[in-house]
Formats: structure tokens, C-alpha cells, sequence
């Protein structure tokens, strides 16, 4: 398969990057690691005139904490991720979805930016910075907004970017005290694989051992877009977690996402496999917060 | 310690550092001054006739150089087995599967070839396809081929001893019926080419291939070429498996492509044209009734089997009997009775994938096995080592195991896996399982009926008798064939294995039917044994002369000269040599023993070039029955596994977590190479047990046509396999030895099966066992 022809930008600022945003509009594709984009010019379903690499601009590739804040820029790859002291001690469940996604050679050139813009319900990194209730910034020459990842996503490859922005951030308040996360993703093997379903879940608790105070799950590959399991949530709010609990909240889950036949698997596998993750990684989450007291 | 100086060691791959460095070529690598850019127009509707084809725009397109269809390239019809003959370059009045060959264009670069391939117009009348082999068989179903009404490409009744007799004296008959899925074999590098037509009149074709022979006679009969005229070189080549054991429409086009313009021209295929084209494992439907005394003893099979072939014929028939014979082995069945038939369905065609023909078959009858081990209240060992065969043994159908450690192999697998504290013991959740399986070590005849020699070889020493040229042209596809050779050449002539270079892959040094089947090590291994021992003979015989020493008197060992009686004085011949190296630093000094290097150049300067010979054809085997030469072999190896596993009981996932796999190759040229082809053959059962599956949507298009779909096991999908070589002492391989290429893979799927079983309790009879369908197994179970 061949790359089709286009004109190839290196801007080594983000307002150099922004002002050719600005300047192509819809002819252009920011290029981060391109291991999605590269596949979808060499399939001709998007063939951008204008490649703009974001690999040179340094300020989109540092993460970093300030105050209870961690930023992670765009274009940290998600093997800096898997090794990040700062991602693993805050966002555990991030590191796994990285650990998880591709291979190394996939996970040098991935970046996190490039997993969330790319859109795709099974992507691995989505459900956990969900689940930490990150948001997203994206920028253009005239300015920026902060966006929550939760209403970032629109459908299979849509999203709220404009054509003329960028992701360039993603933040994520570290978590409570008391809190934890687990993420699981299910392929037919070990790795290298588009998931089947992959599932996150957030809890923090009002003590120690006390009550569940917030809950989020986020569920892949049942839905156009990553979902949220509403039912499953508020069931878990004021209660005391147990497996017992986690079990009724996975069949909860199963009733808030709408997963469809493909070739990958059935519909109805895919919805219990979401009650069998959600009921997993609540369980690693509730791990994690007893672990930490 | 071992007997020989060379082989049976672990020895480092003659290729490994060129393939670590990547200064190793493949087809990807070379490019040709002048050349050109091929590719080809495949169908995109599963069954058309062709109403018309016009190249007329893209001849016009700047940079074209020549368009292609069935009117330049003629309707020769070929295919693999001259009794079915059935495929053309180019499709002319019909295309029977999506992806069938059209048409094809050279241009200046691919860009060009690529759009030039979008100007052909091509009208179609679609017809009506079928997919599936009820379909294919169904009255008044669309046909493929006329000349094979209800789709029938090949049938096959077989019936040794009486089976229904048996029956009646059986304590125990058991049906099951299993069915595989359509696979890919996934090598790493798809087929590639390059024709060059050179200005007299001589075509060379370097191309990914494992058969560079079959392809340099499918290219001279289609392109009406004397065999003299055609070479074809394989380059390196990253794997085959099978799929790369015939000629492809690509080689064809090429040098019709590079006939006509008189330029180099390069074809490949991407990867999904690695699908379109096929020629991988069929996919397989099973009924087996087995009958068995209350002791366990087999009595009779019957067997009926049906195979979704795909358009074309490929290896089918071959495929067609191998999935009935090689149930044959390697437990005494006294009765056994086969009705196989292979049909014509509008989808890529299927041919020879490791193991080839007998993998599901296998796999549906040591699951079987189990189910009956189980009901008689034996140990599945038990049941197994009562039926072995053993060396000496011949089969129903008339294979003879001229050597067979089946015994070695199970009690191995069974001491190695801790077999007795596990069987039967493991918590809920985690199996443990096993099966056996032999296979051919290379077809007892060629694919084309033929006397020929099956592989021939030439060593010639280099002048200064310090090294020795091997040529074969056999195919080192990265199984390691080279290796064995030289390793082979070297023990056999007696020299360090650093003093042996081997060239092999090119039709020009010689006849050898290529990689496949099993046969390299033994047939090309004799062959080179034969020309190093002819070799060697010359040598001494000039020696003999110079020292009046009878040739029986000496030997030569690790590069130097064995005296077997008194030691003579040989002063006289050193003298001559370091004559002829004045100047030269490394001259053999006076107490040293006489070096092989001294005695080849004397040799040398008694009798010109030293050059040897050998061949090598296996004797008349097999019955006499119809079909009888399809599992013939001149020698069998068996292998035997145990797989422990658990399953996830709430997802079905199953995770594969050690593999203990005993093998018996004969005699191991390179150990490290049989370890490498028997982990190799767990990777590609497991792959075929839990993952793979090409699957197809309701127009007959491949909807996982790349590596990301396909999924076939990563690393870490790989358990730690104790590898466990078996070495028998074949007598009709070189130094003993004989396959372990594709035998190594029967035994894995039905371990897999039946650890399964033991750690939910369920048979499962259908493929690939992805964690839905395991899942979806208990979830039935629960309901009752
Ligand atoms: C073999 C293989 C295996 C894979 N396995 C996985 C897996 O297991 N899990 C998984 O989730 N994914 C997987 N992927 C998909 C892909 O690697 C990831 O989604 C990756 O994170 C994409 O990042 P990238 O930097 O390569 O993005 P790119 O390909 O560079 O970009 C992807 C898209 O996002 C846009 N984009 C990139 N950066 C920005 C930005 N800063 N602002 C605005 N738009 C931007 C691009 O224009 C493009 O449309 C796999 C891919 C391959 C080839």
C-alpha cells in the first residue's frame, strides 16, 4: 500500500503549529506518532494535503504535576507513559491501559494525544483518563478551552476538535484520598490486538473504610463512543463496597451500554463481558484504595 | 559425548548474522537497472463471467510499458497436480472468487502501475456464488469448473481391512465430527518477484518461493520456454509454510510482463493480496466412528471428511487423500475405512499449510481418543501407548515405520509434565492435556509424475583444498536448511563446519523439489551427503596413490588426515605444497599432523577441479491401491505434547501456560533448529487451536485481510515450551535423521482440546476455541 502525496510541515512552536492549522484548515492532519494516521492515509480513507508534525515542538512532550494538577502534553508517547514515576503514582490505571495498548515498537511512536484524537471506541487510554475525569485542552491561534474528555468524544472518529485546533494537554486533578482505579481491556489474545471490551472504573470512598462517594465506569467497545455505566454509578453512590456490590453494579453496566455484532464478537458477549470487567475493576480500584491507607 | 564432530551439535545458523544485521537479501532488497514496476488487477465479485477487459486507457497512461490479459498471455492451463490442471494467469472467460486475476500492467514505478491498474475496464455479469460446501453440493448450485458437476474437485473411497466387520466385534463406537476454520499462514514476508528477460533469450526469475524447481518447470510449460532457457533464484525468503510451495500469479505475470518489454520487472503481493490469494489450510468437516475393545485396543475408523477447497485446485487433492491417510498411524489400526471429498466453492483457494491435510483430521481424532480413554476408564497415555506402533511397523495403508519412537516420546512428555500428579488432580479451571501425531518426513513421490531425482548436490573444493563449495538447490525459507547442509557436508567430508559455503535456491545448480513436505533434511541431506562422500573418496584416492596406502586405511576427521595403521611419511607432499605457498605465513609445520588443505591440493594438482556429486530418490513405496503414494514417506516422525492450561470460567479466555513437546527427528543435525521448527509448530497450533480464522462477509470478500485481524499468537501469547528431542536412528535418513518440520504441529491442537475438557469438563468440536465460543460452551452447559 501506498502513501498518497502531501505536503510535509515540522513547526517547532505550537503558535507556528496553530497559524498552519489556522492557514489549511481542512486540508491539513496534525501528525503526532502515526500509527493511526499513517494506516488511514495508506487505506485512502483520509488523505490530508497537509501533514503538520507535532515531533519536534518540546513543549507538547513533558508531563508534569503543579499543585493537585497533572498535565501530561500531547505528544508524550505511551511507552513515556508506561514509565512515568508521576503517571504510575497518580493514574495507575493509565499506566496499565498504556502497558496494554500495541507493542513496543507501537508504544514508542503512540502518543497520548494521537489515542484520544483518533476517537476510536476501542482505543485503551480513553476509559481510565475517563474514569480520572481528565480534560482535554485544545488550542488554536485566536485562543484555547478546556474541554472534559467525557464530552470530547462524539462518535467512531468524531470529536469536538475544530479543524483548525489542537490537542495539546491533558489534565487530570490527582485523585482524593481514599479513591482507586482499575482498568481491564479483553482481546481474543495477549496483546497486539483491538479489544473485544475494555472497561475502567474510579471510586473514592468518604473514609478509610467508609462509603463509596463517587463512582465513574467507563466502557469501550459497546457503544459509538466510550460510555459512561450511569446506572451502575449511582447504584454504587452511599454503599459500602463489597463483591457482592460489584457483581450487581457489573449487571448494571450490562444495562447501560449497547454493544452491536461484528465480526470481533456477539452482542450479547460483549455485554456480559462488561459485567464480568466492571465487577474486575471495581475490585483493582477497591484494591488500590485499601492498599494506599 | 556425540559421535560426530559436527552435526548433532547446536551449532550457529550459517545465516544468523546476516539476518541479525539485515545485510541478508530478500526480494524486497534488490532492485535491477531498468526495471519496472508490475501489478495486477484482481476481481472484486466472487463469481462474473467477463463480458470484456480494455487496457486501451492505461496502455495510453505515460510510463506504462505493457498492459496484460489472458489475449497476450494464452490459456496454458496449470496449476499444481498435472491431474488438475485448472488455473491460468489470467482469467478469460469467468473470474470464480474475489481476487481472481485479470489483468496485469509495468510501469516505470508503482505510483504508475497502481493507477494505470484503475484505467483497465473490466464488464462483468455477476452470477450467483457459493461459499460454503452445502451450498457448492446443493442441487442446481451455480458450478465452478464444468467439468466437475456438484462441485466435486476430488473424492476419494478408501477402505483398508473391513471396518463394519470390526465394528461388530467392538466393545466401544464413538462419533464425533469436528470442523477447523480457513487459515492463513501468516509469514512474515509476502510473495515477491522479480522476471528478467535478458537480451538471449534467458528468463531468470528471483522470487519468494519455496519450490524453485516446480516453479522453473510451471514457468517453461505456461510461457512455452525450454526448462533450459528458465532460472529462478530464491533470494532469501521469509517463511512459506506451504502457501510458497507452487508457482503464483505474480511469478507468471512478471515474465510475461518482462517478456514483453524486455525490462527487469518486479511484482509483490501486499498483504492482503496474501489473503486473496489463499492456498493456505482448507477449511475441514470431520465424522469419525471409532471402535475399540473394552482393553482399549482400536479396532476400526470410519472417516468422512469434506473440505471447502476454494476456485482452484492447488495442493487439494493431495490435501483431499492426506486427510484420510495419515490416520493411518502411529497406533496399529487394523481397519480403517475413508470417504473424503474436496469441493469447488467461489473463495480464494485453498492448498498445503504445515502438517498439511492431516492437522484437523488429527485433531478430531485425539479428542476422540480421549472421549474413549475416558469411558473405558482409562489413562489417555494408557490408551495410547497400548496402540502404538513401533518401528518396524507398517500401517493399514501400507506406510512403513522404518523407525518410531512414539513410546520415547510419550513416556518424555508424560515424565516431563509430571503427568501422574496432575492428570486428574488439577482445581477447576486448569487442564491438562495430551495427544500424539506422526507425519511424513518428505512425499514419496513428486508432485508431477516423475523418475526424477528427488535432489541432487555438487561439492567442489576450492583449489587450495581449504574450502568446500556446496551447491543445492534446495530453499532455505528460514527453517535452516543451509545450516543442515553445510553441517552435513562438513561431518560427512570431515572438515570443521567453518571450511564448508553453501549456495543453494537456484534452479542452475541443480534438480531438488524444494521445501515441502517435510523432505529437505533427508533427501537434500543424502544428496549432500553422497557428493561430500564423493569428495572425500577422491581425495584419498590420490593420496592412496602418493602413499601407497590403501584408501581404507585412512579417514579424515576435523579437517585433517586419519591414518588408520601406521603413520607413513607424507614429508614428500608437504614439501610440494609449501612450494606451491611461498611466502604464505600459515604453512604447516613439520610435526603436525597432514591437513585436509594439503591433501586437496595435491589432489587438486593430480586430477584438476575436485568436484562430487550426489542424489538422491526415495525406493518405490506405498500400495497399490488408488491414492496409495499420498503418505508414502522413506521414513516417519512422531512428536508427542502435553499442554497445561487454565480458563477463565467467567470470560472463556484460555491461557496456555507450559507446553512439555517431544519429538523424534531421528538424529538432530542442529539441535537448536529442531527446538526451533518444534516451538515454531506450538506457535502455529496454538494460533489455529484459539485465534485464527479467515473470515469472509456474504459477497465472498476477506474481512480480516491484514495481521491485525488475523490475529496469530504474539510473544506473549507463547508459553514456555520444554522442548524434548527424540532421537531415533532412522536408517533410511542421512546420518539417521528425518522431519521435524510439520509433525511437530499435530499434536497440539487436540492437547489443547482435551486440556480444555479437563478444566471445564466440556468438548468443544469446533475451532478456533476464542473466548466466546468457550464462554458461550458453559453458558449452554449451565443452562441444562
Ligand atoms: C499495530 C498497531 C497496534 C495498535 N494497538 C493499539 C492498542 O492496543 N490500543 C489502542 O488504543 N490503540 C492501538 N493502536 C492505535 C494507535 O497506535 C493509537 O491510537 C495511538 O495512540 C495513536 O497515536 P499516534 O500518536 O500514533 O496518532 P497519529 O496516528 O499521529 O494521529 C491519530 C489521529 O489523531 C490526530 N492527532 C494526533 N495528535 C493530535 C493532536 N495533538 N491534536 C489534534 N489531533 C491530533 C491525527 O491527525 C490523526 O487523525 C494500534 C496501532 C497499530 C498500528
Amino acid at each position: 500500500m501506498l502513501l498518497p502525496k502531501f505536503d510535509f510541515h515540522e513547526p517547532l512552536t505550537l503558535p507556528e503549529a496553530c497559524q498552519m492549522m489556522s492557514e489549511f484548515g481542512r486540508k491539513a492532519r496534525p501528525l503526532a506518532g502515526g500509527t493511526d494516521l499513517m494506516i488511514n492515509m495508506k487505506k485512502k480513507i483520509v488523505s490530508p494535503e497537509h501533514l503538520i508534525s507535532l515531533s519536534r515542538i518540546d513543549e507538547l512532550k513533558a508531563a508534569q504535576c503543579s499543585g493537585n494538577m497533572l498535565k501530561i502534553g500531547s505528544c508524550v508517547t505511551v511507552a513515556e507513559l508506561t514509565e512515568s514515576e508521576l503517571v504510575r503514582k497518580n493514574c495507575s490505571a493509565l499506566c496499565t491501559g498504556a502497558k496494554a495498548l500495541g507493542s513496543p515498537l507501537i508504544r514508542n511512536l503512540a502518543t497520548i494525544g494521537g489515542n484520544i484524537a483518533s476517537a476510536r471506541p476501542a482505543a485503551d487510554l480513553p476509559p481510565s483518563l475517563m474514569a480520572y475525569n481528565a480534560k482535554v485542552v485544545l488550542k488554536k491561534s485566536s485562543g484555547e478551552r478546556l474541554v472534559l474528555l467525557d464530552d470530547f468524544f462524539k462518535g467512531p472518529g468524531l470529536t469536538e476538535l475544530q479543524a483548525d485546533e489542537l490537542l495539546t494537554e491533558i489534565q487530570i486533578e490527582t485523585p482524593p484520598p481514599y479513591s482507586g482505579c482499575g482498568y481491564i481491556n479483553m482481546g481474543i489474545r495477549k496483546a497486539q490486538d483491538c479489544n473485544i471490551v475494555n472497561v475502567a472504573s474510579f471510586i473514592s470512598l468518604d473514609a478509610p473504610d467508609g462509603l463509596i462517594k463517587t463512582a465513574r465506569i467507563i466502557m469501550g467497545c459497546v457503544g459509538p463512543k466510550h460510555l459512561r455505566a450511569c446506572s451502575a454509578e449511582t447504584f454504587l453512590i452511599g454503599k459500602k463496597a463489597s463483591e457482592e456490590l460489584f457483581a450487581q453494579a457489573g449487571e448494571a453496566a450490562m444495562k447501560d451500554c449497547s454493544p452491536i455484532d461484528d465480526f470481533r464478537g456477539s452482542a450479547e458477549y460483549k455485554r456480559a463481558m462488561v459485567g464480568v470487567l466492571t465487577k474486575r475493576t471495581l475490585a483493582m480500584a477497591y484494591e488500590e484504595v485499601r492498599s494506599e491507607n | 559425548m556425540s559421535q560426530y564432530d559436527v552435526i548433532n551439535s547446536r551449532a550457529t545458523r550459517i545465516d544468523s548474522q546476516d539476518k541479525a544485521t539485515g545485510r541478508a537479501v530478500f526480494i524486497d532488497d534488490m532492485k535491477m537497472p531498468g526495471m519496472l514496476y508490475g501489478a495486477i488487477l484482481q476481481s472484486p465479485l466472487a463469481h462474473a463471467e467477463i463480458l470484456s477487459i480494455d487496457t486501451s486507457a492505461a496502455k495510453k497512461l505515460p510510463g506504462v510499458k505493457a498492459a496484460v490479459t489472458s489475449q497476450e498471455a494464452g490459456l496454458i492451463k496449470y496449476g499444481v497436480s498435472p491431474a488438475r490442471y485448472d488455473e491460468t494467469i489470467f482469467c478469460y472467460d469467468k473470474v470464480r472468487h474475489v481476487g481472481d486475476n485479470i489483468a496485469a500492467v509495468a510501469a516505470t514505478d508503482l505510483e504508475t502501475a497502481m493507477a494505470a491498474l484503475s484505467l483497465i475496464k473490466v464488464e462483468y455479469r455477476e452470477m450467483p456464488a457459493v461459499f460454503t460446501v452445502e451450498e457448492a453440493m446443493s442441487d442446481g448450485a451455480p458450478i465452478l469448473h464444468e467439468e466437475y458437476p456438484r462441485n466435486i474437485c476430488a473424492e476419494v473411497h478408501q477402505e483398508f481391512g473391513d471396518v463394519e466387520t470390526a465394528f461388530k466385534e467392538c466393545d466401544l463406537i464413538k462419533t464425533t465430527s469436528f470442523v477447523n476454520k480457513r487459515q492463513d499462514a501468516a509469514f512474515i514476508e509476502p510473495q515477491g518477484c522479480i522476471a528478467d528477460y535478458d537480451l538471449s533469450g534467458t528468463l531468470t526469475l528471483y522470487s519468494s518461493t519455496q519450490v524453485p524447481h516446480y516453479v522453473q518447470r510451471t514457468l517453461a510449460m505456461v510461457l512455452k520456454l525450454p526448462v533450459g532457457k528458465v532460472r529462478v533464484v530464491k533470494p532469501y525468503v521469509g517463511a512459506g509454510f506451504g502457501i510458497k510451495a507452487a508457482a503464483n500469479h505474480i511469478e507468471l505475470a512478471a515474465c510475461l510482463l518482462s517478456m514483453k518489454t524486455g525490462r527487469p520487472v518486479k511484482m509483490n503481493f501486499d498483504r492482503e493480496q496474501v489473503f486473496l490469494h489463499g492456498r493456505a489450510r482448507h477449511q475441514f468437516f470431520h465424522t469419525m466412528t471409532t471402535g475399540v475393545k473394552k482393553d482399549g485396543t482400536l479396532m476400526a475408523l470410519k472417516h468422512e471428511c469434506y473440505l471447502n477447497g476454494g476456485a482452484y485446485s492447488s495442493f487439494g487433492i493431495a490435501t483431499v487423500y492426506y486427510a484420510g491417510s495419515l490416520l493411518g498411524g502411529p497406533y496399529r489400526l487394523p481397519n480403517m475405512k475413508y470417504d473424503g471429498y474436496r469441493i469447488y466453492t467461489n473463495l480464494p483457494a485453498c492448498g498445503a499449510q504445515r502438517g498439511h491435510g492431516g492437522v484437523a483430521a488429527r485433531a478430531c481424532w485425539e479428542q476422540q481418543l480421549d472421549m474413549i480413554a475416558e469411558e473405558l476408564g482409562m489413562d489417555p497415555i494408557d490408551l495410547r501407548l497400548k496402540n502404538m506402533m513401533v518401528a518396524g511397523d507398517v500401517t493399514c495403508n501400507d506406510l512403513n515405520m522404518s523407525s518410531l519412537g512414539m513410546k520415547e516420546c510419550i513416556e518424555a512428555v508424560k515424565e516431563g509434565s509430571d503427568w501422574k500428579n496432575k492428570k486428574g488432580r488439577l482445581p477447576k479451571g486448569k487442564g491438562i492435556g495430551m495427544a500424539c501425531g506422526f507425519f511424513v518426513s518428505g512425499a514419496g513421490y513428486p508432485i508431477y509424475r516423475s523418475d526424477t531425482y528427488h535432489g541432487t548436490a555438487v561439492i567442489k573444493l576450492t583449489e587450495d583444498g581449504g574450502t568446500a563449495l556446496v551447491y543445492t538447490a534446495s530453499a532455505e525459507i528460514g527453517q535452516g536448511s543451509d545450516t543442515a547442509f553445510a553441517m552435513i557436508a562438513a561431518e560427512a567430508l570431515g572438515i570443521p563446519l567453518e571450511c564448508v559455503r553453501l549456495e543453494s535456491g537456484d534452479t542452475d545448480f541443480g534438480v531438488d523439489l524444494g521445501a515441502y513436505s517435510s523432505r529437505q533434511t533427508l533427501m537434500t541431506g543424502h544428496a549432500v551427503k553422497e557428493a561430500a562422500e564423493s569428495v572425500k573418496l577422491q581425495v584419498l584416492e590420490v593420496l592412496s596413490r602418493e602413499l601407497k596406502i590403501p584408501v581404507y586405511d585412512m579417514d579424515i576427521k576435523k579437517g585433517v588426515i586419519v591414518f588408520k595403521k601406521e603413520k607413513p611419511d607424507f614429508s614428500g607432499l608437504r614439501t610440494r605444497y609449501i612450494k606451491e605457498h611461498r611466502g604464505w605465513t600459515d604453512n604447516p609445520a613439520p610435526e603436525e599432523d597432514l591437513s585436509f588443505r594439503e591433501a586437496s591440493r595435491i589432489a587438486y594438482l593430480a586430477k584438476g577441479s575436485i568436484v562430487g556429486t550426489g542424489k538422491y530418490k526415495p525406493p518405490e513405496l506405498g500400495g497399490k491401491f488408488k491414492g496409495a503414494t499420498v503418505g508414502t514417506s522413506p521414513a516417519y516422525g512422531c512428536s508427542a505434547q502435553v499442554v497445561e492450561l487454565s480458563v477463565d470460567m467467567e470470560t472463556g479466555q484460555i491461557a496456555i501456560e507450559k507446553m512439555t513437546d517431544a519429538h523424534d527427528c531421528g538424529r538432530a543435525i542442529n539441535r537448536t533448529s529442531v527446538e526451533g521448527q518444534m516451538e515454531g509448530s506450538v506457535s502455529m497450533g496454538i494460533g489455529e487451536a484459539l485465534y485464527e480464522e479467515v473470515k469472509f462477509d456474504d459477497k465472498g470478500r476477506v474481512i480480516n485481510a491484514d495481521l491485525a485481524e488475523y490475529k496469530i499468537p504474539t510473544a506473549l501469547d507463547m508459553p514456555h515450551v520444554e522442548t524434548i528431542i527424540v532421537e531415533s536412528n532412522e536408517p533410511n535418513g542421512p546420518f539417521g535423521a528425518k522431519e521435524v518440520g510439520e509433525g511437530a504441529i499435530m499434536p497440539t491442537i487436540p492437547a489443547i482440546l482435551n486440556a480444555v475438557y479437563d478444566a471445564v469438563g466440556l468438548r468443544i468440536f469446533e475451532l478456533p476455541l476464542t473466548s466466546e465460543r468457550v464462554w458461550t460452551a458453559m453458558k449452554i452447559r449451565a443452562k441444562g
